[in-house]
């Protein structure tokens, strides 16, 4: 007797209700990292209280009504907005978590007070050691290292728990175990892998080869399973895609419906699946912005665009609808990201991206490659 | 789509007792994280389900599966 085709039932359509929102407290960063996607990240554009307040008037409903609901602060670099300008932009918020991702540089003594005073998750942008993040410079074209150190040494003299970001440029085997080990040492507990994307104002082509690529990913499995003290991100969910396949249960992974991730930028203006598309627009859709706060409560945005998606974002759920019908990889993945299809193919409906090959199912083949080879 | 998710399910299921093994490993880490749930966060490298490192993250949990 044949069987049925499995057909994916997660990620359709968009969820109503996010679980987190993401805040941009100001444009500015004081470092200018080579590989970063951020338009206007040279100018001080400061996100105004009223914006925060409008925010809060729909997510402290949101909050109330979910388990846990985060805001995640995000630049620009966050932290340069000031903690006094922080503290008035958070305060609005009542029964949320609040996260900052951050590069470090700026952590000092009384940033630390502040996280603690404000129950804040730090998350911290590190590329690894000294001689692997040349293209974290400052303006002047200095390396960023030795204070994003200090920032980090700050952290841990306040018993301040953080996690970490890592940008990699060039995924490949001799790497990861050497990212690995650095990252067991500077004591996060816990490590997401972000190989370097095509997006915003980053137009460099993240093409790379794919033998590398699940060459850096297997070893990084090895490394993680032989003291898998950090949470792994990318790794531990490749994995867990693994299990579920074995047993049947593939289908049962993704999240039901996308969520709809709102980006407020410092202007109030809302995007929408992707954060990376703020500030953009094309030619065919105008401007990505969905609306702005100041304008339209953050809640009608979002129903708004959950019963009539139109527009880009509307271009985008059919790109979904693509990769469900022609992604072996779809389960794992559920659909490339709406601004790699946009940075990549210059639409929002095409399937798989370079993001997709290094990210997702360099991922997924790198951890079977790591099983082969036990 | 289905043929070659099939193929890729039955690539995974063929490589023996390797990938049980390894989902075995990780979820006894995800077990051992989960019963420090509700603990302060560690300060140094610990056991924790990752959406409490990674908001973004909600949606992709690792808390054990049962």
């Amino acid at each position: 007797m044949p069987v049925a085709p499995l057909t994916f039932t997660g990620m359709r359509g968009i969820a109503a209700v996010p679980s987190y929102v993401i805040m941009q407290p100001t444009t500015l960063c004081n470092l200018d990292c080579t590989y970063c996607y951020l338009p206007h990240r040279a100018a001080d554009r400061r996100m105004p209280v009223a914006v925060a307040e409008a925010v809060a008037a729909t997510v402290n409903g949101w909050a109330a009504a979910a388990d846990r609901f985060s805001v995640v602060w995000h630049g620009g670099e966050p932290l340069a907005a000031g903690a006094a300008h922080l503290a008035a932009l958070m305060a609005p918020f009542q029964g949320v978590e609040h996260h900052v991702q951050t590069n470090a540089t700026l952590v000092d003594d009384e940033w630390c007070e502040f996280f603690a005073a404000h129950q804040v998750r730090v998350g911290l942008s590190v590329d690894g050691p000294a001689h692997r993040t040349g293209q974290r410079v400052d303006r002047g074209g200095r390396p960023a290292y030795q204070r994003i150190r200090r920032g980090i040494d700050a952290l841990r003299r306040h018993g301040i728990a953080f996690a970490a970001l890592c940008v990699v440029s060039a995924p490949e085997p001799g790497l990861a175990d050497e990212l690995y080990r650095y990252f067991l040492g500077l004591g996060c507990h816990a490590l997401g892998i972000n190989v370097e994307e095509q997006e915003g104002v980053n137009t460099r082509s993240n093409a790379r080869s794919q033998e590398a690529v699940r060459g850096f990913w297997a070893e990084l499995t090895r490394a993680w399973r032989a003291d898998p003290r950090i949470e792994l991100r990318e790794v531990e969910w490749a994995v867990r895609y693994a299990g579920a396949v074995l047993v049947d249960r593939a289908d049962e992974v993704l999240p039901r419906q996308i969520d709809p991730i709102p980006a407020i930028g410092y202007d109030g203006s809302v995007v929408l699946l992707s954060p990376e598309l703020a500030g953009f627009g094309d030619e065919r859709h105008g401007s990505f912005a969905s609306g702005s706060v100041l304008d339209t409560p953050l809640g009608e945005i979002v129903t708004a665009a959950v019963t009539r998606p139109s527009g880009w974002i509307a271009e985008y759920l059919d790109g979904v609808e693509a990769c469900r019908g022609s992604c072996p990889y779809f389960g794992f993945c559920g659909g490339g990201h709406a601004a790699n299809r946009f940075f990549e193919h210059g639409r929002f409906d095409g399937t798989q991206t370079n993001h997709c090959r290094n990210s997702k199912i360099g991922l997924l083949e790198g951890v079977l490659d790591h099983v082969r080879h036990v | 789509m289905s043929d070659t998710f099939d193929a890729l399910a039955q690539r995974v299921r063929a490589m023996g007792p390797g990938v049980a093994d390894l989902v075995a490993e990780a979820e006894a880490t995800w077990l051992a994280r989960a019963a420090q749930s509700g603990q302060e966060i560690p300060t140094s490298p610990g056991w924790r389900p990752f959406e409490d490192a990674f908001p973004t993250f909600f949606q992709f949990t690792n808390r054990p599966p049962r």
